[in-house]
């Protein structure tokens, strides 16, 4: 049995700040996005830049199109003359190194930014050059080739069938309808989902993430500062990450092996046993219809092979058991290096009872999952809380 | 500033060179590729297992590798996929790539998949389904590179 880790000094999200989301946005400059994201995270929080000495950044130099990006946006996100940190991978990592910085004392306060502008670049080019260059680089690649190889293995070993993929795109496209906040705001039909072109076979373009011009950027607190700031601060109770071997040929594609061992030390750490149940809500990194399937198989959801029967059955629905991506998720708006990070603040909006039309009512407890590389490599699993004493 | 003024774009272009080292490993198995047109693996002392392609160390054992060993030039399709649509950069679709289990390999190498009648995408699917049996067919013209070969189905 998991019992939790105390932290006597918790840390919490205690600022939100988001763009819109748009397929690209030509009349913004990349900086500004950021600063308004920023800005906006800071507003929320009542704090003024001068009051947050600690900055973490995650982005992608080749989606941002300038080397070493954060040197040309760190101050949009307010770090000049700040310490400053980056990762180059999904935001949701950017959380992590947040929460320790703030763990180790040294920080009370500090910004979280994720951006990605990708309609600035070539977007598949961009990620064929993650490849590595003997061995497949030439092979006409880019992130969504590996998903589809994994949806492929997924079905041959599960027998899960284009129909859970078509329930998933339905259940988030519907629930992106109702997300004030998505890029796509536009339901959609099963025979619509069957019948729309297929990308990398068996993936058909419903079925695989957007892309979305935006950023996302949190404020996190520790303690009594975290009080102070927020009266609605949540806070995170569990968190956990892994990294998976780089070569596809040597992982098991039918499963997010790496994605099982962040759950299992993020659930450890939070107390949680039975994830099915003692969430409230999960904003996971469906970067297509087939990775959600598998991540509710990591996560615990369900059992190895049930991740189908999940979604035909209507358990992870707005009015199932767990709702999973009530925000309608990457399929709906997919800022690249902040999916992440905007996966956590859907599911922080959820617990402070501001997200709107895709609210879940009551909502205390939520899981966010992030994740990068080709074939999802890398996966960050936060649990978050809202405030015991302001629960409404 | 005026509100109708035009959006302004700015073209660019990255066009930065590389040289990339191969170090001992790629370099032995693109050259037995080239000249010998045979296919190593090499074999984890620890784990047994015979990694393709070929890596310096085991990732989970953590010890370096030098024991090479031939594998079959013919596998099974461990997963496939097809390339259908238009993708900047990338090749014209259709094109298939498959993961194959070279028979005597442990993990599976990537390359295209050739000789697919892709006029029914189902269908060319079908024929790429995991567990498919495939042979490497080798180019006329070796270059030492990875698309000296393709895989095409048998049977």
């Amino acid at each position: 049995m998991a019992r939790g880790v105390d932290v006597t000094e918790p840390v919490a999200i205690v600022g939100i700040g988001l763009t819109s989301f748009e397929s690209a946005k030509s009349g913004q400059a990349y900086g500004d996005m950021i600063q308004e994201a920023t800005a906006k995270a800071l507003a929320d929080a009542h704090l003024q830049r001068d009051q947050v000495p600690s900055v973490v950044l995650a982005a992608s130099d080749l989606i941002d199109g300038r080397g070493i990006s954060s040197m040309v946006f760190a101050s949009a996100a307010g770090a000049m003359l700040k310490d400053e940190i980056k990762v180059a991978e999904d935001s949701a990592a950017g959380l992590t190194i947040g929460y320790l910085r703030l763990t180790s004392e040294l920080f009370d306060v500090s910004i979280v930014a994720g951006w990605s502008k990708s309609s600035e670049s070539p977007l598949t080019l961009v990620q064929n050059l993650a490849y590595e260059p003997f061995y497949h680089r030439q092979l006409g690649m880019d992130d969504l080739a590996p998903a589809a190889l994994q949806a492929a293995r997924y079905c041959h070993i599960t027998g899960c069938s284009p129909d859970a993929a078509a329930a998933v795109v339905v259940k988030n496209r519907r629930n992106g309808a109702e997300n004030p906040r998505a890029h796509i705001r536009q339901a959609i039909t099963a025979a619509e989902v069957r019948d729309s072109p297929p990308v990398w076979w068996p993936l058909r373009r419903a079925e695989v993430r957007t892309e979305s011009d935006g950023a996302c950027v949190l404020v996190l607190a520790r303690g009594n500062r975290a009080r102070e700031l927020s009266d609605r601060p949540v806070w995170i109770k569990g968190l956990g990450w892994e990294t998976d071997g780089y070569n596809l040929g040597e992982r098991d594609l039918a499963r997010f092996s790496a994605l099982a061992g962040a759950a299992r030390r993020a659930y450890a750490m939070a107390g949680i046993n039975d994830p099915l149940h003692e969430l409230d809500l999960a904003e996971v990194h469906d970067f297509t219809a087939y990775n959600e399937l598998m991540a509710y198989e990591a996560l615990g959801f369900c059992g190895p092979g049930e991740g189908a029967r999940l979604a035909i059955d209507g358990v992870t629905d707005r009015q199932g058991t767990l709702p999973v991506n009530p925000s309608g998720g990457v399929l709906c708006t997919n800022p690249y290096a902040s999916a992440g990070l905007l996966r956590i603040a859907e599911a922080a909006l959820q617990l402070r009872g501001e997200a709107g039309g895709c609210q879940i009512p009551g909502a205390r407890r939520a899981l966010a999952h992030g994740m990068t590389g080709l074939g999802g490599q890398s996966h960050t699993v936060v649990i978050l809380e809202g405030d015991k004493e302001k629960a409404r | 500033m005026a509100p109708n003024e035009p959006t302004m774009v700015v073209p660019g272009e990255w066009n930065i060179r590389y040289f990339y080292t191969a170090g001992p490993v790629a370099a032995h198995f693109f050259q037995e590729l080239k000249e010998h047109r045979r296919i190593l693996g090499i074999r984890c002392p620890q784990c047994q297992r015979v990694l393709l392609p070929p890596r310096g160390f085991c990732e989970r054992c953590f010890v370096q590798l030098s024991d090479w060993v031939p594998v079959a030039l013919e596998g099974k399709i461990e997963a496939a996929t097809i390339g259908c649509a238009h993708l900047e950069g990338l090749p014209e679709p259709p094109y298939a790539i498959a993961f194959v289990r070279l028979d005597g390999a442990d993990t599976s190498l990537a390359n295209f998949v050739t000789g697919v009648d892709f006029s029914d995408i189902e269908a060319a699917a079908a024929r790429l389904h995991i567990g498919a049996r495939v042979a490497v067919e080798f180019s006329p013209e070796l270059a030492g590179r990875i698309t000296d070969f393709h895989y095409r189905l048998l049977g």
